[in-house]
Order: structure tokens, then sequence, then C-alpha cells
């Protein structure tokens, strides 16, 4: 490892799905000699890119979980971290961003900013992470770089600035022209290896001249001593990449970048550009909350003589046993050393450390400040702070979004119960936005996530690596029952053919209430039921709450009141009156007009403008009631109340129907009742399911 | 209680024909007070009037926030079924609940072709067709007389009447013509067919019609309550006491 931190890059490549993220890097790799041989993402030669090393990723040509690799460039060392497009593993992002330094943001020179463009985007706000653009594929029909540029700005707000211009688009793409050097650059050899350096060609002088023009006047915002050197007509390449590194460091500044790394074009410019441009350790402020004085924030600083503080922002169990990928901030983690892990106060003994590069790694005997490696056999949790003993400091963890999709998993043996319940542990602890839970009401497993692709690969897992079949379905919804009027009861319990029997005769009414789920009320009087038994009364009617007798859901919002009864000298007894309020309460029940109500769900929708029309639709087609619409400019906010056995799959039209655009979140609001057609349906699988079950 | 008795009982009658609204198809109708004398809750009470009815109301705000504008509906709501003691009034609500759609506008981005395109929305999708659109908010500036006239150009399109809310300032009030229609309103008065002041006098908030309504209107015969905001007949409140 590098000691001199100044020459330390840690930057992750993130982007929408397929702009060419892992492609990107493959170059990388190939570029600065890290790896010997180029593999396509979804290649004839089934091997794969180097970053995509789970099977799975390879199958799909997608990447899955965040991959760290380094390698060297210009006398830098570059780590890198490649992170997964799709939304549903968005936490991989997420966590690498929060201990990354720098960004390259790839978009499609075609596709513009996508969807995941702006989530990404905004994670690297979030976390406050200076970016330089890549606008790839520049070799694809419709390619179009300076489009993409105007959505930086337009949709993403940034000052995106071009740093280059194309020499040919399409299937034309030659090379690039370098506004800073104000030369041609042409990739030649089989692979691209070899740059060369020309004078730009007469056609794209003046549009080049121009475009440096427009470049220096961005960046002299962030330099009087440029804003000089510009008045004077001599500004220097120095100079220049001094003050849009300036303004990139601070977000003020997007440079921008193109090419087309499967066509192995515009990769070392990039690569001279992440060393030129981008941050390195000691370039960032990276704070933690002092404990012992009221969590006043503490600027780290990456100084291996410090006492140490780093940051737990990944786990994996893989071959090599609990992996536990850490970024030091301030001091050296060496191994035979001591850290407390701040969450649960426990000391750790560092034991083997490691760098990784994608699935394989490379024992090393520290990891100092500045710098990502993982650890061996530490127990703990994604976003823990570690600490040399005596230091009362912790970090922020990543943010954690919440899930949006549900699945109902069932194992189709008893072995299969017992890999899935395994399974379920690992991923859970490796991944924060993968949920598992038993039902409480419905005793199903729940596995919840970001999307189905999420949950999918989860289960494709289970399967592979523990051997755990299942079966997935929609999860069931907790429907409730509850009475609409007024009902009197008067039942007797009488079981007296000799010897000692039952008695208890148990009268009252019963009404619906909103106040809770159940309200006892005895307003006996003159000793008809004796007192020693009103409690088994009360018991017996909750009994019949748990399930009730229409369809066997959960019974609320009712009100009893026993206002009469009898008993008998020898056979009344607690059971006997707890059997009588049992049969009291279904002799009530059934002339209360019960019904059955099910959850509805408040569901805000955030959505661009243009697609409001469509997503009200939906919603309206879900039986939901649309309270309102927001406008806030080019977003619109929709307030919808929508039964939650409406919403299962629902991300997924939403996704469709806005081209991922839009987002949405969902919270319990109230219980409604059901409408008849609902209530028949429901009775129908109920019916269906008895038999099965029979 | 049935939600016909709750209209029958409703003072807002006499603003109109007992059985029908105040205001036909392509009619406006605005609320003219100071800030805070009780414009919304009125307007609230004349959707809810119509929601009671079953026909559909669309609640525009340039100011509040769909939460806070449903919070007025449930506040206002919640006064009427104390004050008729409505026995089923959670029933009642969520019969009424779907006939209302609140939509909320920047001021300074609001148009009429961004309404009409917001309208088209909910239309062609079947999701909403509104009978009577609340306008809260919508400042009346020099310029307003021509967002007016296509507001009801698109009224008339839709068969749909329009109630807006207007703020008056101190000065204003005092200078008014013969019906006590504020001057700096009079350029825009022509377009309304009914024009309601709320006028503090003390402790009480008279309701009074400026233009249009009912024939058989008493100047004199509605005031808000202040504890509740609720419209109350003068009758009424004397046979209370």
């Amino acid at each position: 490892m590098k000691s001199e931190i100044l020459k330390v890059r840690n930057i992750g490549i993130s982007a929408h799905i397929d702009a060419g993220k892992t492609t990107l890097t493959e170059r990388i790799l190939f570029y600065t000699k890290r790896i010997h041989a180029i593999h396509d993402v979804k290649g004839k030669d089934g091997i794969g890119a180097t970053m995509d090393s789970m099977e799975l990723e390879k199958e799909r040509g997608i990447t899955i979980a965040s991959a760290a690799t380094y390698c060297e460039w210009c006398e830098h060392e570059i780590n890198i971290i490649d992170t997964p497009g799709h939304v549903d593993f968005t936490i991989e992002v997420e966590r690498s961003l929060r201990v990354l330094d720098g960004a390259i943001l790839v978009l499609c020179s075609v596709g513009g900013v996508q969807s995941q463009s702006i989530t990404v985007d905004q994670q690297m706000k979030r976390y406050k992470v200076p970016c330089i653009a890549f606008v790839n594929k520049c070799d694809r029909i419709g390619a179009n770089p300076s489009r993409v540029i105007n959505q930086l700005r337009e949709k993403l707000g940034h000052n995106a600035v071009a740093m280059q211009i194309p020499i040919g688009l399409e299937a034309d793409l030659r090379g690039v022209v370098d506004l800073v050097r104000m030369k041609a650059v042409y990739f030649d050899g089989e692979n691209g290896e070899t740059v060369r350096m020309e004078e730009i060609p007469e056609n794209l002088l003046a549009e080049a001249a121009r475009q440096r023009e427009i470049l220096i006047d961005s960046a002299a915002m962030f330099s009087d001593e440029l804003t000089e050197a510009a008045l004077e007509d001599s500004v220097t390449e120095e100079l220049l990449t001094a003050a849009i590194r300036k303004a990139t460091l601070t977000r003020e500044l997007t440079p921008v970048f193109l090419g087309s790394a499967y066509k192995n074009k515009g990769v070392q410019p990039l690569l001279d550009a992440v060393t030129d441009l981008l941050p390195c350790p000691a370039d960032v402020e990276n704070l933690a909350l002092d404990m012992d004085n009221q969590e006043t924030p503490v600027r780290l600083v990456p100084d291996i003589a410090k006492p140490v503080v780093a940051l737990a922002f990944k786990l994996e169990d893989g071959q090599y046993g609990q992996l536990t990928y850490i970024r030091v901030y301030q001091g050296n983690l060496s191994k035979g050393g001591t850290i407390i892990n701040v969450r649960t106060q426990k000391k750790v003994k560092i034991g083997r450390l490691a760098r990784m590069h994608a699935d394989q790694m490379e024992e090393i005997s520290r990891i100092s400040a500045g710098f990502i490696g993982a650890l061996f056999g530490i127990d703990c949790a994604s976003g823990d702070t570690f600490v040399s003993p005596g230091l009362s400091l912790t970090m922020t963890s990543m943010y954690v979004p919440m899930p949006v999709i549900s699945l109902a998993i069932v194992p189709e043996d008893h072995k299969a119960e017992i890999n899935m319940s395994k399974a379920l542990n690992r991923f859970t602890k490796e991944d924060p936005t993968f949920k598992a839970y038993v039902d409480e009401e419905t005793n199903e497993t729940i596995i919840s996530g970001m999307g189905e692709l999420h949950l999918e690969v989860y289960v494709e897992r289970m399967r592979r690596e523990y051997k755990a079949g299942v079966t997935t379905g929609a999860p069931r919804v907790a429907y409730r029952e509850t009475i609409t009027q007024m009902a009197e009861f008067n039942y007797i319990h009488k079981k007296q053919t000799g010897g000692s029997g039952q008695y208890g005769r148990v009268a009252g009414y019963m009404e619906p209430t909103s106040e809770e789920d159940f309200i006892f009320e005895s307003k006996v009087t003159g000793g008809s039921i004796p007192t020693q038994f009103i409690p088994a009364c009360e018991k017996g009617f909750r009994n019949c709450l748990a399930k009730g007798p229409k369809l066997a859901f959960p019974v609320t919002g009712i009100k009893v009141v026993i206002n009469d009864g009898a008993s008998h000298a020898v056979d009344s007894s607690d059971m006997a009156f707890q059997a009588a309020a049992r049969g009291a309460f279904l002799e009530g029940y059934a002339r209360a007009k019960p019904v059955i109500q099910e959850p509805i769900m408040k569901v805000v929708v955030e959505t661009p403008t243009e697609f409001q029309g469509p997503v009200m639709g939906s919603l309206n087609q879900r039986r939901g009631i649309i309270v309102g619409s927001q406008d806030e400019g080019v977003m619109c906010v929709i307030e919808t109340q929508v039964p939650l056995a409406e919403m299962f799959g629902y991300s997924t039209v939403l996704r469709s129907l806005t081209q991922g655009k839009a987002q949405f979140t969902m919270e319990f609001f109230n219980y409604k009742t059901v409408p008849v057609s609902i209530t028949e349906e429901i009775i129908r699988k109920a019916q269906e399911e008895k038999k099965n079950v029979a | 209680m049935l939600k016909k008795d709750l209209i029958l009982r409703n003072p807002l009658r006499l603003l109109g024909n007992e059985r029908e609204t105040i205001l036909s198809p392509g009619g406006f109708g605005a609320i003219l007070a100071r800030a805070g004398v009780g414009k919304t809750s009125l307007m609230v009470q004349l959707a809810l009037n119509s929601l009671l009815s079953s026909r559909n109301v669309l609640h525009i705000s340039m100011n509040d926030p769909v939460k806070k504008v449903s919070l007025w509906y449930e506040e206002v709501f919640r006064h009427i079924a104390e004050k008729y003691q409505l026995a089923q009034m959670d029933q009642l609500w969520e019969a009424i609940l779907p006939h209302r759609f609140i939509m909320t506008f920047k001021v300074e981005v609001f148009s009429v072709p961004k309404l009409e395109e917001r309208l088209t929305d909910l239309t062609e999708q079947g999701i909403f067709f509104p009978n009577m659109i609340i306008i809260d908010g919508l400042p009346f500036t020099e310029s307003a007389r021509e967002m007016l006239q296509n507001l009801k150009q698109l009224a008339l399109k839709h068969a749909l009447h329009v109630w807006f809310s207007v703020r008056t300032h101190r000065h204003e009030t005092v200078e008014t013509d013969a019906d006590g229609v504020p001057s700096a309103f009079q350029n825009v008065a022509d377009l309304f067919e009914v024009l309601i002041g709320l006028q503090p006098e003390g402790e009480e908030i008279h309701v009074r019609v400026l233009k249009g309504g009912s024939s058989d209107r008493d100047h004199r015969g509605l005031q808000l309550d202040p504890a509740t905001m609720l419209i109350m007949d003068i009758a009424d409140k004397a046979a209370a006491v």
C-alpha cells in the first residue's frame, strides 16, 4: 500500500443500469495492468468481467454486489469499488459512497440521465462525494454527449462542463479532443492500450476553441488567478487543472469526459482525471461524533500516529469466512492490535487483514488511515465504528432505505426450512435492506426488499448456496372482523345429565366501538351472575376474539356489556361461565351484522408531473381513494388511501409506468370495511383453503 | 340523520335554493374577507354541502399542502357532526370522501392551461369528474381578469361552477360601491354571479350577500359562529338562546 496518502484515490463507479460501470472497471484494470485479458460482462467466453465474480452475476450479466479492487496509475494508488446499477441493490451504492472519497458518474450517451442516475446522484450529494462524469457508449447509434451534459445541468442541477469533445460519434468514434491540453487523443492497439496525441483536426478547431472558452469561464469562477490569466490570454494547463480541481472538490463543478469503454476509447484520460481532479483522503473532511461531549463533531485526521477510527461498511460471509470491509479514517489497523466496537463496547483483537481484488484477496499487515481493507473473523454489523481503546467517537452510519416489496416464502421441506433459516440469518446480516420476519398473525415467513429482482436474487441464492428450496407468494393480508350494529344475547350453557354439571346464563348486548379493540363492561346487578364469575365471562368473550366466527380473522372494535344472567349453586363454575360467554358471543355476533375489514395504507407517490395521470389511474384501479395531488415543480406528490391487498407488486408497476422515475412510500392508515364483491372473493378463497387443508 | 336532512338544516340554503346549488354551471362565486376572518372555513362548508349531495368537489389550494386542506375538512365536518349530533359520523365521512379531490399548486406557476391539463388527467382516466371547484388563495391582481376569463371558459366547458376566496385589505373595505363590493375587485366583479362578504363587527362575523344568491336573502340572516366558524342562521341562534 502506498504510504503517501496524497497519491491515494478511493473512488466508486456508479450509474444507472447498463451504463457500463463494470466494463469501464474492466478496462481500468487492464490499462493499469492489473489484469492481462479483457472479458466482457456477458461475453461468449462465459468468463465474465473481473468484478462480477458471483455466478449469478455472470449468468445474468448484472452486478449484484459491490466489489473492491485497486490499481496503480501515474504513481497513484486507485482503490475502486464497482457498484450495481439496479435500485434493488441500492444499499451497495449507499455503503460504498459512504466510505469513498470520490466517484465517477457513468452516463450512457444515448439514455442520458436515467432514473438510477438520479438516485446515485442523490446518494453522492448525501455523502458530499465529489464526482466526475463519464459519458459512455459514444460509439452507439444515437449517441449525443452534449445532450447528456445539458441533462446533467437541468435534471441533476450540476454545473457540468465538457472537458473533451468527441472526434466522430457512433460508429465513427475515433478519439477525443482534450480541451485542457488542446490536443486530439487517439487510442491505438488491439485493446486501445496505446494513447497517441496529435494536433486537433481542422474541422474541430473552432468547436474546440469555443468549448475551451466555456470551460475556462466556468473554472475561472473559482480562481482569481485563472481569471487574470484568461484576461491576459495566458492560461496554462496547470492553472486550469488546479482551478477545475478546486471546484470539483467542493462539488461546485462537474467535469465531463467521454468515450466508449467497450470500444476501448477514452479510459486513459479518465484515469488521468481521477488522479488530477478527484480528492485524496486528506482532501476530504471526515467527521466523527464525540459521545463524551454531547455528540460534538470532531474532524478526523488521516494520520497513522493518531488513535484508530474506522468504519465497517460491508460484511461478507464467503469462502474465507466472515469478512468485514473496513475504511480507516484515522490511525493504523495492525495485525494483533486491539480495537473497540463502539456499538457493542466489545474489545476485538485484529486477526488477519486483507486487501481485496474482486473475489481474491491479498494478505497485508496493516490498513492505514485513508485506505480500505478487510478484516477476518470479526462479529459486527454494517455501520459499526471501531476505535482505539479509550476513545469515545462514533461515525454516522449509512442511510438505509426502507423495503418496498414483500413476499411470503415457504420452505419445500423440513431440511429446507433449517437451511432457509441459516440463509436468512446470513443475508439479513449482510444486507440491511433485506429483512425477514415471521408474521405473528398469519405465521408466514415474510421477506422484504427493494424490488422484485432483489428478492428473486436472494431466493435463488438460498437455493444455490444453502440448498434451501422455497416457494414464494404474495403475503397474506391481515383482515379483521367487526360488527356494525348493536345486538343482544341471552345464552344458557347447561350440561346437567347427572353428577357434576355445568350451568351458566349470560345476557347482555354487544355493539361496535372505535375506542379500543375490545371493551368489556359488567352492569350485572343483584348478583344474577356471582361476582367471582365475572372475570370468567370476560375471559370467555376475549377468547372468541382471536378467530372470528365469520372467517377466523381476529375480531376488533367490539364492546360487550353483560347486564343479566343466572347461576346454579352447584354447577356454576369459571369453566361454565366461560362456555356461556362463548355461546353468547356467537349468538350476538351473528345478529350484529359482522363485516370483514381490510388494512388501508396511506400511499404517497412522488412522480414527475408528466406521469401524474397514469399514476393516478393505476392507484384508482387498485380501489384507491386519491386524497389529493401536490404540485412541486417538475414533480408532484399524490396522496392516496389504498387497500394493502391491492398493493402487491405495485413497485414494479410504478416503475414501468414512470420509466423508473417515481417512488412511493406506504404506511398503515386504518381499517375499512371490505366491499361486498371482495368479501365474497375472500370467503371463496378461505373455503378453498379449508378444502385443501382437509 | 340522513344526508338530506343535514343539507336541509344547513343555513347555506339561505344563499340559494334548498335543493339546488347556489351557482349554475359556468358560474363564479367569491367570498371576500380580510385575512383570518373565515373564507376557507366558509368555502369548506360550501364544499361539504356539495359532498353531502354526492356532488364532486375539486379543492384547489395555492397556499396550503394537501394535508392541511384535508384537516380543514375534517375539522369542519367534526363541528357539523357535533352540532347535529350525527350518530354514524365515520360512515358518513367515508361516504363523502371519494367525492373530494384536493390539488395544490405553487401560486407563481399556476395557470389555466396547467389546471386544464391536470383536469384532463383526472377525467380521461375516469378518476374524478368535478361538479364544483374551489380555488383558495388565488391572488386577485390587476392582471387577474384574463385568467378569470379563461377559467370561466373552462368552467363552462366542463359544466361546473367555481368558488374563489378573495383576500381584501382594510383600506379596500372602506372604498366600496353601493353593493359593498371593494373597489379593488370591481374590475372583475362582472364575471361573478355571487359575491359574499364576511364582515367582522365586534365579536360577530356577518355573512353578507353582496351580489346574487337567493331572492329571499336576508342581509342580516347569516353569521359565522366564532367558536366553530360554522355558518348559522341568526334565527336559530336566537332560538337557542
